[in-house]
């Protein structure tokens, strides 16, 4: 009696044991297929592209041609790298030292203020993209590096002051006080104590904001025509009239995707590495 | 070297005033210590004098200057935090060096200097190991040699010696009290542990609710607690006090424990206290009440001999070598030099005339 209950309730962990990982599978197939198919359209030729046969013969020549004209893809290539660096190397210093006033400091409305800024976030992008454009237009941006990059800080310094903030916060405040008086102004404290040891969440956040810009898709799709085209309004340009050219579609997705493998990469690494270790206690 | 003074500071954080309206001297080259129960105050005090908190009113005066409109860098001070506040990513030597770095000293100078201060606390051999590869005492002598390595005017030092163990801790107390010495820097050091406060205060000011209680040397506050409050705090075990009434220079407490004062002019309510080591035990009749054992715990260099005399549990402490069994019958007699009468209403000391 006892026995075929145990049994029975070993049965019902097998099966859910069973059923957890048939689900994990289907997850894992549903978000690694679309990568796999790009990876492997990259490199095929275009008789091939619609064989579902994992056996064909590589070829880079997607790559050479997407590089060449009239495509020209290593333009969208820089102007992608300029806007989401740019952006990153403004937002970042300008969120820390917003985000640690707002960790530190005791001010009117703060609360208010702090909700505020990641409330300009709740309105939907489609909304502001036509006066952005007209603005942009008026002032004779449109269609460069600028306008993307003043976009873009608009939408990625709110999130990194709340990111930047949550790390701050949770840095003990002693050092900086000793720091104060050791002889160190405010500036010297956030570069020479506070940066240094909240350095892991900074490049977090640093690669968040890197990786948000680098997708923008919307505003760079209004506010680019030639010049400054980034690299996701730039695959656009693979859906021409002869149809879809999917092989150099892949072929941009990859080359899109590589610094966001990359950059999580290093993320992983300083992620877990504690730095505030032996400061205090 | 300067001196500190206090004029009627104040802090308040909306409602809760955690200092009210102090005033304090600290001579050139003394060690003050603060001393009270976590909650009195000690620590804010401290804190603005450094310039790390504002005070809602009064002065603050290093050397005679008002400083409360200086930022701490400007104040010439020194901190040595509870938690230590090391630089977690740096040296030791740089940590010690940091500001000296910020004074723009540079190089062979800086580096002598690190390793004069680094010398005085026994780091030399640590310079180039980082805060989180050195043990609690370690860090904590980090934290003092930073402090010493530019001569500040003053010292400031918040319960510098809590996270660390018993046996350290005696250490680093002998070694804080020979640096001041040899350094004769003015010195505020906060803390709640009136051991410290008896081994290395020039003069103590117990603290409670925000207010200086009483302020002189270790020995008067021992010997002449100002109130109540201070006569409980000091000691270790802390002082008998026994209520009861007082008339005509004689005090009397319930289940008739009863002491002669000295004290004339006084009558009412009031509390007599008498530190352990003022009671004597010996064999029954022959002091001045006797009492029943209540328990005997032997501490090692003594036997502290709890008795209960009438409602009243008193605690005597005599020699390592006494013995007796709990329950039986001893006589205590009072040092009355050594008595202390505060009245019940006032809690304030009555002095024997």
């Amino acid at each position: 009696m006892n026995g075929t209950r145990a049994t029975a309730a070993r049965r019902r962990k097998l099966v859910m044991k069973g059923l957890e990982s048939a689900i994990l599978l289907l997850a894992l197939f549903l978000i690694l297929f679309p990568i796999v198919w790009m990876a492997l359209t990259a490199f095929k030729r275009p008789v091939d592209l619609f064989e579902l046969t994992l056996l064909f013969t590589p070829t880079l020549d997607n790559f050479r041609t997407i590089f060449a004209a009239p495509w020209n893809i290593g333009a969208a290539l820089w102007n992608s790298t300029v806007v989401a660096g740019l952006t990153v190397l403004i937002s970042i210093p300008c969120s820390t030292l917003a985000a640690y006033a707002f960790s530190r400091f005791e001010m009117r409305f703060k609360g208010a203020l702090f909700f505020t800024i990641l409330a300009t976030q709740f309105i939907p992008a489609v909304v502001v993209v036509l006066p952005f454009y007209l603005l942009f237009r008026d002032l004779g941006l449109l269609d460069t590096h600028l306008a993307l990059v003043i976009v873009n800080l608009a939408i990625v310094t709110p999130f990194a002051v709340w990111m930047l903030k949550g790390f701050l916060d949770a840095v003990p405040t002693e050092s900086e006080e000793a720091a104060l008086v050791d002889g160190a102004t405010r500036l010297r404290v956030i570069l020479d104590i506070v940066v240094p040891m909240v350095w892991p969440g900074v490049l977090v956040t640093a690669v968040f904001c890197f990786i948000l810009t680098w997708n923008e898709f919307l505003f760079a799709l209004i506010l680019t025509r030639d010049n400054a085209v980034t690299l996701p309004v730039g695959i656009t340009r693979f859906r021409t009239e002869r149809g879809d050219l999917w092989e150099l579609i892949a072929a941009a997705g990859i080359l899109i995707s590589i610094p966001m493998f990359l950059l999580s990469s290093v993320i992983q690494r300083h992620f877990v590495r504690g730095m505030t270790g032996g400061a205090v206690k | 070297m300067a001196d500190v003074s206090l004029r009627n500071l104040t802090k308040a954080w909306g409602g809760f005033t955690a200092v009210r309206d102090q005033s304090l001297e600290i001579r050139d080259g003394e060690f003050m210590v603060l001393l009270g129960p976590s909650g009195c105050g000690k620590t804010t005090t401290m804190r603005m004098i450094a310039g790390l908190e504002e005070p809602t009113a009064g002065d603050i005066l290093i050397g005679g200057q008002r400083v409360n409109d200086l930022p701490p860098r400007d104040r010439d001070i020194a901190m040595v935090f509870q938690s230590y506040g090391l630089y977690p990513h740096m040296t030791v030597e740089d940590n010690i060096g940091y500001p000296l770095k910020l004074r723009g000293i540079k190089g062979a100078e800086r580096a002598a200097q690190v390793r004069a201060a680094a010398a005085k606390v026994e780091l030399e051999p640590l310079l180039h190991r980082r805060p989180k590869e050195l043990s609690g005492g370690q860090r904590q002598r980090v934290a003092l040699a930073r402090a010493i390595v530019r001569r500040p005017t003053v010292f400031l030092m918040d319960e510098p010696l809590s996270n660390l163990d018993a046996k350290l801790r005696v250490s680093t107390r002998a070694e804080i009290k020979h640096l001041q010495h040899e350094l004769g820097v003015t010195t505020v050091y906060v803390t709640h542990d009136q051991i410290e406060a008896m081994t290395l205060a020039h003069r103590v000011a117990v603290m409670q609710g925000g207010e200086i209680r009483q302020l002189d040397t270790p020995e008067v506050i021992y010997d002449r607690p100002a109130d109540l409050f201070v006569a409980g705090f000091i000691g270790s075990p802390p002082m008998n006090l026994v209520d009861g009434d007082h008339a005509d220079g004689r005090f009397t407490a319930a289940g008739g424990f009863h002491a002669t004062t000295g004290v004339a002019r006084h009558g009412g309510r009031a509390v007599l206290g008498v530190r352990p080591e003022d009671v004597t035990v010996g064999p029954a009749g022959s002091g001045d009440l006797d009492a029943s054992i209540y328990a005997v715990e032997l501490t090692g260099d003594a036997v502290l001999v709890t008795v209960q005399a009438g409602a009243a549990r008193i605690i005597a402490k005599a020699d390592r070598a006494w013995r007796a069994e709990i329950g039986s019958t001893v006589a205590l007699r009072l040092d009355a030099s050594r008595l202390h009468l505060f009245d019940a209403a006032s809690t304030k000391r009555l002095q024997p005339e």
